[in-house]
């Protein structure tokens, strides 16, 4: 912590349990919020350029690598714009065992956010190790819960880390309902403690905060958005996901090396659960319908602070669907299908666990990639964080710094960023005038 | 449960210097010791406590920053506090290393020994492939892994 005579300047370290590399800076002049920015150190356009001169078959194994905790979203969003370039649709029991495999993604991903980021919060621990040594038996849930889907992961995707079994068109092998059948149990032990979750951090106390933010998801026409969809908005956007780029804009900011996606009117939108979850309600399995009314949910939700209540709900939904898939599944003639190259653009969305994933390549006729775009979430939120911080801190500057670091790392944790996820430290500066 | 030994490779193939672990990993593997599990990771706690629970011997190789010259080995038995004062902020994932260890000591999940062989990073630049000083340092580390492994055999 440094002082000076005029200012105030307060360094924090780093902020751990966020996944990625940025620094959060507030500054507070004779007690107003003067200026609250996100500052992004990580690249991820690095990855856009290295992708040029690359076969259409590389995107998925190389994409993988941006995020340790989403690989899963890089690569189907990946396969998916490829396929798109190139006419072909997978679909049937290849695109179940694509679903069921993120499933495996967000029973993880909301797992670990959950209980090992976020929870510590609400019940007053700086980290889970601490919230360990008081509340064991919920953190062993917790991560029983995330080895559920690690082994999901392992079954369809060849092993838990950056799965190595996914290709265009399909899977390198498809696993037989043998290997399937011994998830069905885990499953079943999931979903019920995925629905004592809900309970459990409906529980909390949350501050009465509402986002004034545009929400965007993907809907799709009969299924909860994961795979596929239409972009929709709170805003009244409907739109192919072909039109992605000419409704999220991105734009550079000074304070940052990554790109900050906003809606093309200019409003500050965020996407993932919470989004996901107000445009789809009716989407919800009846289950998680259930639980998450139960736990005091509307159709809509807007308070960040809640957004731990929607990511359990969803992390329902993913136990749900992956029990539903594994229950039914038929395994395919051939474990993938043919994607021959052509010239053309490809282009598809996802969502990956904190939001939409937008993927878009150029082909040339042999197949190389001559350009592409990559729009993650995170990019897309990190305004909207910045509104939620400017609006969270104001009211709060009456306390020390301490105790408002605090608070505004859990008011970021709300959208569970993925910083790139390369690397893991952010650190956080109040600087009072 | 596992029993055996796991060796644990942490890292990022496009961070330069931040993928070491990942080419001694490689290296470990080619050996085929027998009773070693090899395992990627991006250096998650959970994830971390998940693959050496049971474990009779853990090692976990990872980029480390201390000051040394690039390439520099570190080799040791550490714990979560030696390990936090070790590995300031440049090791990438220090902390999700240190949080692993105090994690499995709080929940019991910590293997009957751990060795932690750090490279010490010199370039963590977006990109593929190592400096020249780290990329020396790959054999010396595959070596003192199987030291490690063989011992225990």
């Amino acid at each position: 912590m440094t002082h000076g005579t005029t200012s105030r300047t307060l360094s924090v370290g780093a902020l751990a349990r966020i996944e990625g590399e940025a620094a959060m800076h507030v500054s507070v002049r004779d007690g107003v919020v003067e200026d609250v920015a996100l500052r992004i150190y990580e690249p991820p356009r690095f990855f856009e350029a290295f992708l040029r001169g690359r076969g259409h078959t590389e995107p998925p194994d190389i994409t993988a690598r941006i995020c340790g905790i989403c690989p899963v979203a890089y690569q189907m969003s990946a396969c998916q714009a490829i396929e798109d370039a190139c006419g072909v649709r997978v679909e049937g029991a290849l695109r179940d065992l694509r679903r069921l495999l993120y499933c495996g993604e967000w029973i993880e991903s909301h797992a670990l956010h959950i209980y090992m980021l976020h929870a510590p919060d609400f019940l007053g621990y700086p980290s889970a190790v601490h919230m360990a040594r008081d509340h064991r038996a919920v953190v062993e849930r917790g991560l029983d819960i995330k080895k559920t889907g690690n082994e999901i992961l392992t079954v369809v995707g060849g092993r838990a880390i950056h799965p190595v079994n996914v290709r265009v068109g399909g899977f390198h092998r498809a696993p037989s309902p043998a290997e399937l059948r011994p998830l069905r149990e885990r499953l079943l032990r999931a979903r019920d403690a995925a629905l004592d979750t809900v309970r459990w951090v409906a529980s909390f106390d949350f501050p009465d905060v509402q986002g004034g933010w545009e929400m965007l998801a993907l809907r799709h026409p009969t299924e909860y958005p994961m795979l596929e969809g239409r972009l929709v908005s709170s805003g009244g956007l409907d739109a192919p996901v072909h039109d992605f780029e000419r409704h999220v804009v991105e734009s550079h900011v000074r304070h940052s090396t990554a790109l900050h996606g906003s809606l093309a009117g200019g409003a500050h939108h965020i996407t993932g659960p919470l989004a996901r979850y107000s445009l789809n309600f009716d989407r919800l399995p009846a289950l998680a319908r259930t639980a998450a009314l139960a736990a005091g949910l509307g159709e809509v939700c807007r308070n960040p602070f809640q957004s731990i209540v929607v990511r359990a709900v969803e992390l329902l939904v993913a136990c749900d669907e992956a029990l539903h898939i594994v229950e039914t599944y038929e395994p395919p003639a051939r474990p993938f299908v043919d994607v021959p190259a052509r010239a053309g653009r490809g282009c598809a969305a996802t969502e990956a666990p904190r939001g939409t994933l937008y993927h878009r390549y150029d082909l040339d006729a042999e197949g190389t990639i001559t350009s592409a775009v990559i729009v993650p979430p995170t990019a897309q939120n990190q305004a909207a964080i910045e509104d939620d911080l400017r609006g969270f801190v104001a009211p709060r500057l009456h306390l020390d710094d301490a105790e408002l670091t605090r608070q505004c790392e859990m008011a970021i944790r709300n959208h569970d960023p993925c910083i790139s996820c390369a690397t893991h430290f952010l650190d956080l500066t109040v600087e009072r005038r | 449960m596992n029993d055996g030994v796991v060796v644990i490779g942490i890292g990022n193939p496009y961070r330069r210097d931040d993928g070491v672990a990942l080419e001694v990993l490689r290296g470990v593997e080619a050996l085929r010791l027998p009773g070693v599990r090899c395992l990627e990771s991006d250096g998650e706690s959970t994830a971390l406590c998940d693959a050496w629970t049971g474990a009779q011997l853990a090692v976990v190789i990872d980029a480390m920053r201390s000051g040394a010259a690039a390439g520099t080995l570190h080799v040791g038995t550490m714990g979560a506090d030696a390990l936090a004062v070790h590995t300031p902020s440049g090791g990438s994932h220090a902390l999700s290393l240190a949080d692993a260890l105090a994690l499995g000591e709080v929940l019991e999940r910590l293997p009957a020994r751990l060795l932690v062989v750090g490279v010490e990073v010199g370039e963590v630049g977006d990109g593929p492939g190592l400096s020249e000083a780290v990329a020396a340092a790959v054999a010396p580390a595959v070596r003192a892994v199987r030291e490690a492994c063989t011992e225990v055999a």
